[in-house]
Formats: C-alpha cells, sequence, structure tokens
C-alpha cells in the first residue's frame, strides 16, 4: 500500500463564539494556517474534502459548495463527508484513500462546526427516530449518560475516575493556545458542578464552540518536499448497527474492531509500551474511560485504575489528550480532525508546551453517531 | 409479511413531523457591512486583491481565487438583466450592474414578459422596511429603459457592520409509516400491545418490528407480542432545559429491554419520587408501562405514559 504522510496542520483560535467571522470565514482561517505550516498554497491542492457534523446545526445546506468559494478550491474535486462526531477522521480516511488510490497527490480536509449558531442538544435529538423516540430524546447527552451510569456500576468507572478526566484535560488546555476554555479546577469542584443528566454534571461537559481544523495529507513523493511528515501508519473507522439485537452498550465494538485492524496496520501489539501519545474524542468524561479499555490501554474494567494511576497524565507514560482534549474547545465537526491534528503535531515536535519529549508513535480516537461509528488512526515520525 | 390493521394507520399513512429550529447567523465583516449599507440606500461591492474581480453584494473572500475582498465600492444603482424566471407570482432577474464581474440575484417589479434579457433596469428602494439590514432593504429594481451606464466608485464613508442575524428554519415533514410502523402503533393505540418481528435466522424479537435483522441480514418472519415489562438497562437524570425539549425536568430518561425482545427502547421512568431516583433506580431492574387510558391512545409511545420501577 502506498505510504501517506501529514503534510501540514491548521486551527483557529476556537471560542464559544466567534462574531468576527462567518462560518467560511472561520474555516478559511485554518486552512490558510495549514497551507503555511505545510509551506504549500491552494495550487499544489489536488483535491478537497469538507467535514462538518449534522446538518441542522447550521442554517446552510450543501455548505461545501459556499467553502469552497471562500477557500479558492474552484475546479477542483470537492466532497463533503458527514459523520456526526467522528466526521474528521472519516474525512481524513477519505483523503487519504484518495492519495493511496493514486487520485490525488495532496489532499486538503478541513473540518468545522460554528455551534454557536445553532440549537445542539435540539438539533442532535433529531438524530433519532420520528417515530420512535425522538419525544424523549435528550440530544446525545441522556443517551451518554444513562450508559455511564451502567459502566459505572459494571465496570467501576465511577464519578471520581471520570471527575479526574476532567482535571486533567482542563489542567492540559491550559497550554493549548487555540483551547478557549482555560480554567483550573479540582476533583471537588467537578463532583460539586450543576447535574445536568446524572452522572454526567456541568464539568463532565466540553465547552460549544466555534472551530476549524485543516491538514493536508499527501503522497511519499508530496512528502519528500516536507521537513517533518507524520505518517499514517493506520486509519479505520467503523460502524455498528444502532438498535441491534443485544448491542452492547458496555464495551464499543466498532471501536474494539477499528483498534484491532489499526494496531495490525501499524504493527502495534502492545499500545500501552508502543505507543507515545494519545488524543481521545471525549464528548464527556465517562467516554475517555470508556476509551482507555476500548483502546486495550488497559483491561477492561481497569479505567479508573488507570486514571488513578496518573500514567495518563501529561507525565505520565502514556500521556493522553496533552492539548486539553475537548476539554479546551469542543467545536464538534472538527473535533476529530483536531485530534488526528494533535497528535501529528506531536510526533513531528511541534506540539510546544504540551510536546511530549521524544514522541514518535501518536494514536488519535473518534467517535460519532448515536456511540455506533467509531474511528482510530494512529501516526509516526518514522515511515515504517 | 401480511399486514391487517385493526384500525386508522394504513399502508399509505404518514406521520407528519415539524421541526423548528432557530439560529443566530454570524454574517461575516463584508455580509454585515453590505446589509447595513442597504438601508442607506448604498449598494456595496468588493474587489479582489488578488484577481481584482469586483463581487456583488460584498463578500469576505473571491468565489473566483479564493483571493481576500479588501475595501468596499460604491456600485451604481443600474445595470442589465442577464437571466430572468418566475416562481407563483414574483418574476425573479440577475443584474448585471454596471462595473460589476458577477450577477446580483433580486426581484424584478413589473411584468414577466417587459424583463427581457439585456433591458436596463434600476434599483427600486421601499419606502419602509419591517425589520432594517436585510437584502430586503433593497425593494428590487424596475425598468429604465435608456438608462446611463454607471461606474464604481471607493466607497468612503463608514458604516458599523451588524455581526449577527437571527434566523429561523422550519421544516415539515411527511414520515411514512411504512408496512411494520403503522402495525405496531395500530397495536399499540387499539390493543395497548407492544409488538415485535422476528429474525427468521436468530430468532431474536427486534422491537420496533423491521423487515430484515441488523445482525443475520435474514428476513423477519413473524410478529411476536413482547411484554410490556421489562428490565432498564440504562438510566441517566434529566435537568438539562434545551430548546425543542418535550418534557419538564427534573425526569428520568431510560432504556429499557422488553421481555421477549432483544433490542432496547428508549422511554421515560416515573412514577416515583424524583429526588430519590438515585437511590430507587438500580440497573438491570425490571420496570413496567404505565399505559395512558385507552380512549387517550393515539398510537404513539406517548400512549404509554412511563415506565415505572417494579418493587418485589
Amino acid at each position: 500500500m502506498r505510504n501517506v504522510a501529514i503534510l501540514g496542520v491548521g486551527q483557529t483560535n476556537h471560542a464559544r463564539r466567534r462574531t468576527d467571522v462567518s462560518t467560511i470565514g472561520l474555516s478559511r482561517e485554518a486552512v490558510l494556517r495549514a497551507l503555511e505550516d505545510a509551506d504549500l498554497t491552494m495550487d499544489d491542492i489536488d483535491s478537497v474534502v469538507v467535514c462538518s457534523g449534522p446538518v441542522l446545526f447550521a442554517a446552510v445546506n450543501q455548505p461545501e459548495k459556499w467553502l469552497a468559494d471562500a477557500i479558492g478550491a474552484r475546479n477542483k474535486p470537492v466532497v463533503r463527508v458527514t459523520s456526526g462526531g467522528g466526521t474528521g477522521l472519516a474525512g481524513a480516511l477519505a483523503a487519504v484513500n484518495q492519495v493511496r488510490a493514486g487520485h490525488a497527490n495532496r489532499v486538503l480536509v478541513i473540518a468545522y462546526d460554528k455551534l454557536s449558531e445553532g440549537a445542539l442538544q435540539y438539533s442532535i435529538s433529531t438524530l433519532y427516530d420520528p417515530f420512535w423516540g425522538r419525544e424523549f430524546a435528550v440530544g446525545i447527552m441522556g443517551f451518554s449518560a444513562a450508559y455511564w451510569k451502567s459502566r459505572m456500576d459494571l465496570l467501576g468507572h465511577s464519578e471520581e475516575a471520570a471527575a479526574m478526566v476532567s482535571v486533567k484535560n482542563h489542567k492540559n488546555a491550559l497550554l493549548n493556545p487555540y483551547a478557549h476554555v482555560k480554567k483550573e479546577i479540582t476533583v471537588e469542584d467537578v463532583l460539586n458542578s450543576k447535574p445536568l443528566c446524572w452522572p454526567i454534571k456541568l464539568l463532565d461537559v466540553p465547552p460549544i464552540s466555534d472551530g476549524a481544523c485543516a491538514v493536508i495529507l499527501g503522497s511519499e513523493d508530496a512528502a519528500k518536499k516536507s521537513e517533518n511528515p507524520a505518517w499514517i501508519r493506520g486509519m479505520a473507522y467503523y460502524c455498528e448497527a444502532e438498535n441491534a439485537a443485544y448491542r452492547s452498550m458496555i464495551q464499543s465494538e466498532p471501536l474494539t474492531i477499528a483498534a484491532a485492524k489499526v494496531y495490525r496496520q501499524a504493527g502495534i501489539t502492545n499500545p500501552r509500551r508502543q505507543v507515545d501519545v494519545v488524543e481521545v474524542q471525549e464528548p464527556y468524561t465517562c467516554f475517555e474511560l470508556s476509551y482507555y479499555e476500548g483502546l486495550g490501554l488497559c483491561p477492561s474494567g481497569g479505567a479508573a485504575e488507570l486514571m488513578a494511576s496518573g500514567a495518563t497524565q501529561i507525565d505520565g507514560d502514556i500521556p493522553v489528550n496533552p492539548s486539553g482534549g475537548c476539554m479546551g474547545a469542543n467545536p464538534i465537526g472538527a473535533t476529530a480532525l483536531i485530534r488526528l491534528a494533535e497528535v501529528a503535531q506531536q510526533v513531528r515536535g511541534k506540539a510546544g508546551a504540551y510536546q511530549i519529549e521524544g514522541a514518535k508513535v501518536g494514536l488519535a480516537q473518534a467517535g460519532g453517531g448515536w456511540a455506533n461509528l467509531r474511528g482510530v488512526a494512529v501516526v509516526s515520525s518514522e515511515k515504517g | 409479511m401480511n399486514n391487517t390493521f385493526t384500525s386508522g394507520i394504513g399502508d399509505d399513512a404518514v406521520l407528519e413531523a415539524q421541526i423548528n429550529l432557530p439560529y443566530t447567523l454570524t454574517t461575516g465583516k463584508a455580509a454585515g457591512t453590505f446589509l447595513v449599507a442597504l438601508d442607506q440606500k448604498i449598494i456595496l461591492g468588493t474587489t479582489c486583491e488578488k484577481c481584482q474581480k469586483v463581487i456583488v453584494p460584498a463578500t469576505d473572500y473571491c468565489g473566483a481565487c479564493g483571493g481576500q475582498n479588501v475595501g468596499f465600492l460604491e456600485m451604481p444603482h443600474s445595470g442589465a438583466i442577464t437571466a430572468v424566471t418566475k416562481v407563483d407570482d414574483k418574476v425573479f432577474i440577475f443584474v448585471h450592474l454596471d462595473g460589476a464581474d458577477i450577477d446580483l440575484l433580486h426581484i424584478f417589479h413589473g411584468d414577466l414578459s417587459t424583463a427581457k434579457v439585456g433591458a436596463r433596469v434600476t434599483a427600486k428602494w421601499p419606502e419602509s422596511v419591517e425589520v432594517a439590514s436585510r437584502i430586503t432593504s433593497l425593494d428590487g429594481f424596475e425598468l429604465a429603459k435608456d438608462s446611463a451606464v454607471g461606474s464604481s466608485k471607493p466607497f468612503t464613508g463608514t458604516i458599523e457592520p451588524i455581526s449577527e442575524m437571527p434566523y429561523k428554519l422550519s421544516l415539515n415533514y411527511k414520515h411514512s409509516y411504512g408496512p411494520h410502523y403503522g402495525r405496531m402503533f395500530d397495536e399499540l393505540a387499539t390493543n395497548q400491545r407492544i409488538i415485535g418481528s422476528r429474525c427468521s435466522a436468530c430468532h431474536n424479537v427486534l422491537v420496533p418490528p423491521r423487515e430484515y435483522c441488523d445482525i443475520c441480514y435474514a428476513q423477519t418472519d413473524l410478529y411476536k407480542d413482547v411484554s410490556d415489562a421489562g428490565k432498564l438497562q440504562a438510566f441517566s437524570i434529566i435537568n438539562l432545559e434545551f430548546v425543542g425539549q418535550t418534557r419538564t425536568p427534573p425526569y428520568v430518561y431510560g432504556e429499557v429491554v422488553l421481555d421477549g425482545s432483544a433490542t432496547r427502547l428508549i422511554h421515560n421512568i416515573g412514577g416515583f419520587d424524583i429526588t430519590k431516583a438515585k437511590e430507587i433506580l438500580t440497573i438491570g431492574m425490571q420496570v413496567k408501562a404505565v399505559w395512558r387510558p385507552k380512549d387517550q391512545c393515539k398510537g404513539t409511545l406517548d400512549d404509554i405514559e412511563y415506565f415505572q420501577p417494579v418493587f418485589e
């Protein structure tokens, strides 16, 4: 299979509400930064993949048309990939496949959401069957909280363990220049914060953000001109049936499948030892605990212990979300691509204040839909 | 599968649903300035710093080359029609304003037969507007035979742009029940009974009933009654308030696996002191449907008021 590398990445200065730019202006900011990082211009880009969350998050339909105009993508192939919260990684996979297939030498992936414009939980509730459950939906939060409660009882994912995730990610976000939530908090603050959908409390929840991320992927040939590319060593995005018989809500089946496939591609047999840095997409703190297990960083039921051990702290042996993860900023459609961009920056040695020293192998995770879409990627400073 | 309906929901029945979403759009600088300028009877364009094209309405970025647009141009109010159509009772035209490199879409005030391509037109301004700083602050265009060809000039005034604009989407849908949902909701309303469909291969009973099993991809072959009681698989206590919410917090969101089925049903858990939900509810406990009085059942999941814990 042809090698594919990340040549450049760019992020916006995320905010609760960016009133200085329109949606396309926001996305353009990330694109210009990625082009600058890769030392390229739009003339060098062969193909564009646009990613955003569920369309009702914004009031513009077919936004890729609007966006293509603003970045000079006219007369280039443009497709839009929409796959819920994980859409950024699904889009990156589409780009990887375009390069692998020889269709394009360099592909620009843009992922964004301007969540300040719409009614978030209401529009997420429209993911439910209109006949069957929509009237009871509490966005994705009611559902996520319900299965956290189950995992709490069955796997020991306690409120305290989740609170430690929040404290860790908030603290890490202080170092991230693109994050907009900059607040040091304690476990007690999280436990005492307002219950929204118990067990989910206010400080278990990431912010609602306006933001965009752009990543430029290229062939081995294109990477020759790049000083320090991050090589894609494995990438997968899997789906499970949303209301099939005996669907397991305790361990995510598509995450397990995606991780197994990607580890095989990347030659990883012991992720805890072989991976240097991890970025997971944690829409709520409870998911980070669940992903520790799904990604094989610890055994099933071992997440709370792993969290308490300090191993996933920025100075631990398997740092998770040194960027602050979603707690620093959560522009949903962009979030998965941000996770990929962050691990790319780590293995390129460009992660600034939260650089993990000597990081060579990075693991990114993404998820979307009704928790039924899960993606995993491994990047490395070495081609393999 | 063969369907016989006991009441009103037939094969061609539809569920009429509406999604009403409020938005606060962010205009960006150029559009925000353009809209305020219209209130002052000024039509603003911009020039691309890269390809020098003159774009109307003013936009932040050039659609031709992706360049940044710089400065504002005050456009003449005159131009020529380049395209025309009639939708319902309104005539829409594309107008090539004198000096512009792109056509502007707006309403033509006049008869369709007079809106010839190439005809000269001029801006028509409203006497008053309901809401300021909208595209409707320009009423449209009307014929201006033999009008002189104008030209753009740099805009030297100052305009404080708007940055946000309220907006609403009201979406009406007609969802088809299809063969299985019609029967299922009929059973709810008529017999206060919940049905699923059985997979011909794995024999799991799937609720709501469906044509194919999601796991085996084998056809389902039988409707099966399932119990209106089952196991509480997950729950959360809702205090969150949000736009579009159909229940008043606090309440309990629950997912129930009904006895005799293999899938999850989303509903509310109630009938107990909600302030003690954390102590009363346990994962795996038995819950049972509390039905509304039969004459109030309408063939929706709301015919069940909630699921109530069963204490043994």
